[in-house]
């Protein structure tokens, strides 16, 4: 019981990193149309920015994750520029377009950071006790991050008119511009906002693993799989879909130690073949 | 008509220029691929040599991505399949070429097992489950004791191959180079006969590719077997050249070289994948102490290419050809003062000639009293909305049906269900006896069905005459056991289909395009191309989904003249319309639907003046159709 409940709190702290990665993508995708396999990699650049305000610049963890997202939002900015011609493409291009974009941004994170990369410690180590289970703080605190990040989307697509402006250049491209929404102004907001959650994603996983410049592909794989796992194009979906894959990850890596991995990928695999829509349902419709 | 044989005999003479120029190219190519040794110093032929390594493994992906459209981020593990099989077999004890072969057939399994998703998904969703099972490779051959863990495999044996001395990088490059010919001899064969036709048919349009018969799901299967299968010889070659195996070289890095040479080289084209894969491999060794750079610029031409040409390297020397012939031709147009319409005009079919045929059915009415069509209670529900509900329909064999009703009345779900691409939520469908509700697309169309689609379906990067052999191959895909086994039988069964596509195609005066890609035709003759394809499956019963859409007086009179002859060769037709003249002069009976209900069932002359129908023309008045009723009085 014990080893179980450490094993899902641990589960659910990796499952709200990888829900913060598929929250990101999925924004992208539901403004832009844009499949974005180069998102891990953002985060990725994300973690090397914090950990350099964190660890060169000393700054408290919480304001330099913040000044990290900023930083990773503006280069948000500049990324989209980069990949907008490929929002028009079909998916199997965009894919490989991205995918070639991702090679890119791990090269130049290898060129300013070097290959070697660093350890960033957590900011809060001191284990918690609750009846009788020992937790790791750290785990905690990403839960609960990663819980306000997710209502804070929430509320910022929902509630308020930039949000409303996203979701409806989503829906219908032409019907937003019509009404005056500018939507090239909106899909670079919404693609810095994906950003900005990324480099949340990537700060957040840094103490629990270790920042290279390939720890972006395994949270962009993963933060890919945990979006179709809940239902792709479906912000909710990657939300459960982000906790369930970090779970099915926690529990593999408890049980079969280092063919974690091995066994994660078989699970997805064989879980989407059974559910190709995913949990909750993906948001795009094909029609015959 | 000596105008149309000089064009007929014009086109075949560049083709065979074409096919000239092209087998030069690949003689030169050959040649200078074989002198490239005596060029190089023992370190460069060692780079050419893991360079020919990945050209065969570019050549898989073209085969599964580039030909059969199956998104596979898993090649790299095949090759790793191909590499550590051979390695663990020879550290074994096994002999080097039955280690190989064990270790090929282990490369073809996996590459069955990573074909299992792809029946349920596809695109990005297959891209990330085939990286995802990647990854799960690197994972297993990195703590498995039997392939090394992390340190892998080393001191592996020398292929031995008739006394020669394959340690010797530049002997090893000429075994290489043949095994590469081959694998390029033979992906082209496959490509470009029946099975890669199909396989590049269902790239272009699963949906009516599956219309046409093609068993989309072993179809899948058999492209990522192939792939899988050349990654196992690349993989074979590897573990022969180094002699160590370990996981690094398996690793995603790996993969995404292997998938930016495959790019820029071109998806569509074996040579070009080769090509670029080579390329890559090339600079990267150019560029080795700056790794970083290296990187950056083949991502970047990644993007560059799919952005900007997304045919990859090999595409882009034929579009710059085009334009500079284009521009050439427009300033010497100009110069004579042509107008640029005679250069906008789009390729047509000739016209059609009726040929009446008499075998079979009558030219007038019902054949024989046997039901073609029977469909009993069927409902259709998407969720909340109810598409059909309780329809009813039976169209005796021989008959000319149509099926008119408002837009959003149901008609083209009905097809849908009837052709197999939807399944009913109640009732059955029933063809020539055949119990058709739960059957799929393909297996209908080996039934009898052929169809044509609202919206034009045609295999877009196919020739006209390809989308109609594609058709006309009636075999199952088991069939392909022949490419292994008897090659000469496949080149001579394509040699006969393709005297039956041409005759096909002149019956339907498409001769002069059939090598075109149907893009470039004209609205009206695409249709045209639609029914040719659909009637080359030889069916039982044609159901034609608003075949007069968008075509103009002339080529509706034609299409009328077509579908009459269609049904004089014994042909059961089924057609949804809008256009009531067309309706009221060629069907024996129309059904009217609205709202997923039949509403109407008789004689044209019956129908039109019927008060259900007019209301539900008229009386709906959210229904934009109000013109319609207009054209059922004439």
């Amino acid at each position: 019981m014990q080893l179980f409940m450490q094993t899902l709190v641990g589960g659910i702290g990796f499952g709200a990193v990888y829900a913060l990665v598929g929250m990101g993508f999925t924004i992208v995708y539901r403004t832009m149309g844009l499949v974005n396999f180069a998102h891990g990699q953002i985060a990725m650049i994300g973690a090397f920015l914090s950990a350099t305000f964190f660890l060169d610049t000393k700054l408290p963890f919480a304001v330099a994750a913040i000044m990290s997202m900023a930083a990773t939002a503006v280069v948000g900015l500049v990324i989209e520029g980069i990949l907008r011609p490929l929002e028009a493409r079909d998916f199997d291009l965009m894919l490989i377009g991205t995918l070639g974009f991702g090679v890119v941004l791990e090269a130049v994170a290898t060129r300013i950071w070097g290959a070697t990369g660093r350890a960033v410690p957590a900011p809060v180590d001191r284990p918690l006790q609750v009846f009788g289970i020992i937790i790791r703080t750290y785990d905690l605190v990403v839960i609960g991050v990663g819980a306000v990040a997710a209502v804070a989307v929430w509320v910022l697509l929902n509630r308020t008119k930039a949000g409303a402006a996203m979701q409806a250049v989503a829906m219908d491209r032409d019907a937003a511009t019509s009404v005056g929404i500018r939507v090239g102004r909106s899909n670079a907001m919404a693609f810095a906002l994906g950003a900005g959650l990324a480099a949340l994603a990537g700060t957040l996983a840094a103490p629990l693993l270790y920042v290279t410049p390939s720890l972006g592909s395994s949270l962009g794989i993963k933060g890919f799989c945990a979006a179709i796992l809940g239902g792709f194009g479906n912000i909710n979906g990657a939300v459960i879909g982000g906790l369930a894959f970090g779970i099915l990850d926690g529990f593999a890596a408890g049980h079969f130690q280092q063919y974690s991995d091995t066994v994660t990928f078989l699970v997805f695999a064989i879980a989407i073949m059974v559910r190709p829509t995913g949990i909750l349902g993906e948001l795009t419709v094909n029609r015959a | 008509m000596t105008r149309k044989a000089a064009v007929t005999r014009k086109a075949a003479v560049t083709r065979k220029a074409a096919v000239t120029r092209k087998a030069a190219g690949l003689v030169l190519i050959a040649v200078l691929a074989c002198l490239l040794p005596h060029q190089l110093n023992v370190y460069w032929v060692h780079v050419a040599d893991v360079a020919v390594i990945y050209g065969i493994l570019a050549l898989g992906l073209a085969l599964t991505m580039g030909a059969a459209g199956q998104v596979n981020l898993a090649q790299v593990a095949f090759f790793g399949v191909g590499a550590y099989g051979s390695a663990i077999l020879t550290t074994h004890g096994w002999p080097f070429w039955v280690a190989a072969l064990v270790a090929l057939v282990a490369a073809g399994l996996v590459g069955l097992l990573v074909s299992i998703p792809a029946l349920r998904v596809q695109s990005h969703y297959l891209g990330i489950v085939t990286l995802g099972l990647s990854l799960a490779f690197t994972n297993l051959v990195t703590n498995t004791a039997l392939t090394g863990q992390a340190d892998g495999l080393n001191s592996l044996v020398v292929p031995p191959l008739f006394g020669l001395n394959l340690s010797s990088d530049y002997v090893y490059y000429y075994v290489e180079l043949a095994a590469l010919a081959l694998c390029l001899a033979w992906a082209a064969f496959v490509v470009h006969t029946r099975l890669g036709r199909r396989l590049r048919a269902m790239r272009d349009d699963p949906l009516a590719a599956a219309s046409i018969g093609a068993e989309i799901p072993y179809l899948r299967i058999t492209a990522f077997v192939l792939g899988a299968a050349f990654g196992g010889i690349a993989g074979i070659l590897y573990a022969g050249l180094i002699r160590y195996v370990s996981p690094a070289s398996f690793s995603l890095s790996s993969m995404f070289f292997v998938l930016a040479g495959f790019i820029i080289g071109g998806r569509f084209s074996l040579l070009g994948a080769v090509g670029g894969a080579v390329f890559l491999v090339l600079l990267r060794e150019e560029l080795s102490n700056y790794e970083a750079y290296a990187q950056i610029l083949y991502g970047g031409l990644v993007v560059v290419i799919v952005v900007f040409a997304p045919t990859g390297l090999v595409g882009i020397v034929p579009s710059i050809t085009k334009a500079i012939k284009r521009r050439t031709k427009a300033v010497r147009d100009s110069r004579s003062g042509a107008s640029d319409e005679v250069q906008q005009t789009r390729l047509g079919a000739a016209p059609y000639q009726a040929v009446r045929l008499t075998n079979g059915g009558s030219s007038t009415g019902v054949a024989d009293s046997s039901a073609a069509l029977v469909v009993e209670h069927l409902t259709k529900r998407f969720r909340g909305l109810t598409a059909l509900e309780d329809v009813d329909l039976l169209v005796p064999a021989g008959q000319i049906r149509g099926i008119v009703g408002p837009n959003g009345s149901g008609k083209t779900t009905l097809f849908n269900i009837i052709s197999g691409i939807y399944t009913p939520t109640d009732g059955t469908t029933e063809v020539f006896g055949f119990r058709a509700s739960r059957a799929t697309s393909y297996r209908l169309a080996r039934h009898g069905v052929a169809r044509t689609f609202q919206n034009l379906r045609l295999f877009g990067r196919l020739t006209v005459r390809d989308n109609v052999l594609v058709a006309l191959d009636q075999s199952r895909t088991v069939w392909a056991w022949r490419y292994f086994l008897w090659p000469f039988g496949v080149l001579h069964a394509d040699a006969t289909m393709r005297q039956d596509a041409d005759e096909l195609l002149s019956m339907y005066g498409l001769s002069d395009v059939a090598d075109s890609l149907p893009g470039v035709l004209s609205y009206g003759s695409q249709r045209r191309v639609e029914i040719a394809r659909a009637m080359a499956r030889r069916p039982r019963i044609l159901l034609l989904d608003e075949p007069a859409a968008g075509l103009n007086g002339q080529e509706m009179h034609q299409l009328a003249e077509i579908v009459r002859d269609v049904r004089a060769s014994g042909v059961t037709v089924v057609l949804i319309e809008h256009n009531m003249g067309l309706v009221m002069s060629l069907c024996d009976q129309v059904t009217v639907l609205a709202n997923g209900r039949v509403i109407a069932d008789s004689t044209p002359e019956v129908v039109a003046y019927d008060e259900a129908v007019i209301a539900a023309y008229l009386g709906d008045s959210s229904d934009d159709n109000g013109s319609r009723p207009a054209q059922v009085n004439t």
